[in-house]
């Protein structure tokens, strides 16, 4: 609602709930789109944004469970709410366990959905903003020569200059010009920063060398 | 005449297994008093009969002595019959050797009307148990065919046969048969069911009648004496005939108020006065020929009374039925007093529930307070709670009775032990798991309202919202109420499985019809179900229950034939199509195990024996219903299943309903 964008997906074969739910969730604000299966939901395009998917469990076809499961191939930050007629526990359970932000039966409150709808949208909004920060760090990693990223896994280790040096068999001055040259590119002023970057980019530290 | 022991099966006379104790009884002053009151009241009906002769003619519009008899057997048992017919020979002797009627036809007559009292009391103490009452419908019906139309119209022949050979007046055959006939008929109707039931209960019920009823019964004689007068003295005989009903609402009023007490002498006050005045020449019934205005007068009253004694016997019949049930009652509710028992019923659909007094004040419930479960179990001892409401439960799953000992608290602290028992009746046990679909089918809708709604609210919290959104809401919400409503329309008719009645459908209706009350169940069992619906079917005539029933289980047959079936390859092909516009043909196809190589006629008992489903009927009782609606079910193995289909004549007119 803060402008970024979020997007509330509902899938569920019965067209009266759909449109429904879809209506719903824009009387709450959301912006909501209908699905009557979950191949009409796998051949939409990737939304770029939080995104919450209100699925129903049993539909003809790949049904609930069976979305989910494509869903984590596919890498987008869906975050799911499963609504059921049937409470039956042991799909509950796999639900939840494979992720699921919550599962309600049929019929439900209505406040009792939007506020796990919300919840998904969070979790979703969090999980863009990780995913975010880690492109934005790989962005400035890639920046860097070779050389200089071999400098920054060193560094990263807890390596000193000297260290860094006599292992990469040249002189602690130019070690310390690409040192400079690597805290420049990554914007950052001191050694923690530099850590914290390295670590959302995933930059894995060198092999031990002992 | 209490004290005589009742024989209530007609028997020869004198050869009754009780004939021992008549020696004791016929020479009791009873039995003689009987016979002097038969004699006299014959004597006199005489008398009156003579005196209600319409002149010139003498036609008797009305014979009193053969009802005074006929009444007389009625009354008594059947070994002082005898007695009774011997005591009215020398009345018939005194009354008609007055006139100047040879003794031959005198005694025949004699005869004739013995013949007809015994014949109508014969049939009557036949059929019903002594004492003969009019207090119910059945009795009443078999007084009024066997006493008061049989026994005259049997005797009539006798009668109108002795007066040809004795040449008695100057009257065909047929022409004194008609009269006899319908002047003892009104008698019968008239005289007998007033001297019954005035005379069985002697006068005693005088004394205990409230004195409301005695001001409402002078009430009436006045109200209705005057509407007589009125009717048939004051009255021009040219006027208006159906001013000739004006006493019918007297005569109404004295059988619902009065029972056959008041109905008869109702009827009988309304007969001597009608006769009386036309004898006298006034009223309706004074203006044609004697013998004419005696028939129509006739005629009237008997058209006038059989209702009328029929009313009063299901009326009697009615408060008796009331009288007893709350004597049964009270005598339940006296004896559960005494053991410290409750009754009580519980109707969960309904919400309905009863419980006695006893029990109420057990329970400590308020009069009129409504039971449930949630008002009983906080009664119940804290401890025994879950024990109480487990066995509850249990009864309820299993249709089965349920006993439980707990302690009840009563609301000063003492505690009290009780056991309860009782069963739970289900009324839908049949339903089996087919309720569990519906109820998720009902739920598809109620989510949608509930979600409608709340959109609704919200976008109105929001300020004005926009009148097409609105709009298409609440047509949303409608849709899915009237869905609701269908749906459970249907589980009524799968609950009610009564006779439902035929008429046109497309069966393209039926197909969709199971196919969304069994949706849940075939995506539960992951089963596809294409359809090839013919676009347009001419219509059939059937029951549109019956034929989902058929489908149903020829769906549930496929399903469970698919069982070892591979997910992938799980589906079922409904189709429908139209033979040359003469039948019309569904067929359902799987891809299960296919038929065993028999005949189709086995496969047809084997699938019913095999398989007691909850819901299923079986495929013998599914090709039943098709038979009966002039329709063929056939079986085939085709590729990697079987195809079931059933095909019904289409109706002649060539007239085809468009799909819903």
């Amino acid at each position: 609602m803060s402008g970024a964008k979020k997007l509330v997906c509902v899938v569920d074969d019965d067209q009266s709930v759909r449109r429904a739910l879809g209506r719903l969730f824009r009387s709450a604000g959301y912006a909501a789109e209908i699905f009557a299966s979950a191949e009409d939901y796998l051949s939409r395009e990737i939304f770029e944004g939080a995104i919450c998917l209100v699925l129903d469990v049993r539909m003809p076809g790949l049904n609930g469970l069976g979305l989910q499961e494509a869903l984590e191939t596919r890498g987008a930050c869906e975050q799911i709410v499963f609504i059921t007629g049937h409470g039956d526990v042991s799909t509950a359970t796999r639900a939840m366990k494979k992720g699921a932000v919550d599962f309600l039966t049929k019929p439900f409150n209505d406040r009792e959905l939007i506020e796990a709808v919300k919840r998904a949208l969070e979790h979703s909004e969090e999980q863009l903003r990780k995913r975010g920060e880690r492109q934005e760090a790989r962005g400035r990693v890639d920046r860097l020569t070779p050389r200089e990223f071999e400098v920054l896994r060193f560094v990263v280790m807890g390596f000193l200059n000297k260290q860094i040096a006599s292992e990469l068999h040249t002189a602690e001055k130019t070690i310390k010009v690409h040192r400079g040259r690597v805290m420049q590119k990554l914007g950052v002023t001191s050694v923690p920063d530099l850590v914290r970057v390295s670590q959302r980019a995933g930059v894995a530290p060198p092999r031990n060398p002992a | 005449m209490k004290n005589l022991a009742a024989p209530v099966r007609l028997a020869g006379l004198g050869s009754h297994p009780q004939t021992e104790r008549s020696d004791a009884l016929s020479f009791d002053w009873r039995v003689a008093s009987i016979g002097l009151s038969v004699a006299l009241a014959y004597y006199l009906g005489a008398k009156i009969g003579f005196a209600l002769t319409l002149r010139p003619h003498p036609v008797s519009v009305l014979w009193p002595p053969n009802s005074i008899l006929l009444a007389a057997l009625l009354l008594t048992p059947v070994r002082v019959w005898w007695l009774i017919l011997l005591a009215a020979f020398p009345a018939h002797l005194a009354a008609q050797l007055q006139g100047s009627v040879p003794p031959a036809m005198i005694l025949c007559w004699f005869i004739s009307n013995s013949c007809e009292a015994l014949i109508g009391a014969g049939c009557v103490r036949y059929l019903i148990d002594r004492p003969v009452r009019f207090d119910r419908l059945g009795n009443v019906g078999i007084f009024i065919f066997f006493a008061a139309l049989l026994a005259p119209f049997l005797s009539s022949f006798v009668d109108a046969a002795f007066v040809a050979i004795n040449h008695w007046g100057g009257d065909s055959y047929w022409q004194v048969w008609r009269i006899r006939f319908s002047s003892n008929v009104l008698a019968a109707l008239t005289l007998v069911p007033f001297i019954v039931t005035w005379s069985a209960e002697g006068i005693g019920w005088l004394s205990r009648i409230r004195s409301a009823r005695f001001l409402e019964a002078a009430l009436l004689l006045l109200a209705f004496l005057s509407v007589n007068t009125i009717v048939f003295y004051k009255l021009d005989p040219t006027a208006d005939s159906a001013l000739l009903y004006l006493p019918l609402p007297f005569l109404i009023w004295a059988a619902v108020r009065f029972g056959s007490r008041g109905a008869s002498a109702a009827i009988c006050t309304l007969t001597f006065l009608a006769i009386w005045s036309a004898g006298h020449r006034y009223g309706p019934f004074s203006t044609r020929s004697a013998e004419e205005n005696a028939l129509s007068i006739q005629m009237f009253l008997i058209v006038m009374s059989v209702p009328l004694l029929l009313l009063a016997g299901v009326i009697e019949e009615r408060s008796k039925g009331a009288t007893t049930l709350r004597e049964r009652e009270e005598r339940i509710s006296l004896a559960a007093e005494s053991a410290n028992l409750a009754f009580w019923s519980i109707n969960f659909e309904r919400r309905e529930s009863w419980m006695s007094d006893k029990g109420r004040a057990i329970f400590n419930f308020r009069p009129d307070e409504r039971l449930s479960r949630e008002l009983f179990l906080p009664r119940v001892h804290p401890e025994d709670r879950n024990t109480v409401d487990e066995a509850i439960e249990r009864a309820r799953a299993s249709s089965q009775t349920f006993e439980s000992e707990y302690r009840l608290l009563r609301p000063d602290g003492d505690i009290r032990w009780l056991i309860s028992r009782g069963r739970y009746v289900s009324r839908v046990s049949s339903m089996g798991e087919l309720t569990a679909s519906l109820a998720h089918e009902l739920n598809q809708p109620l989510t949608a309202i509930a979600s409608n709604a709340a959109a609704g609210r919200r976008f109105l919290a929001q300020g004005p919202p926009e009148s097409k959104v609105f709009e298409e809401l609440l047509a949303d919400v409608a849709a899915d109420a009237r869905r609701a409503g269908d749906i459970i329309h249907g589980i009524h008719h799968f609950v009610r499985k009564g006779e439902g009645t035929r008429r046109p459908i497309n069966l393209n209706e039926i197909v969709r019809e199971v196919l969304r009350l069994l949706h849940s169940d075939l995506l539960g069992r992951g089963t596809a179900v294409e359809t090839e619906l013919a676009p347009s079917l001419p219509v059939v005539d059937a029951d549109p229950v019956q034929l989902q029933q058929v489908l149903l289980n020829l769906l549930m047959n496929s399903l469970e034939a698919m069982q070892s079936t591979s997910a992938a390859n799980r589906r079922i092909v409904i189709s429908t199509t139209c033979e040359a516009n003469t039948s019309v043909a569904v067929s359902v196809r799987d891809y299960g195990n296919g038929l065993p190589a028999d005949d189709v006629d086995k496969v047809f008992s084997h699938f019913y024996s095999t398989k007691p489903n909850g819901m299923g009927m079986g495929l013998t009782i599914v090709r039943s219903i098709v038979e009966a609606h002039g329709g063929k079910l056939r079986a085939e193995n085709v590729d990697e299943g079987a195809r079931f289909s059933f095909s019904l004549p289409v109706i002649r007119e060539p007239e085809t309903r468009e799909i819903a």
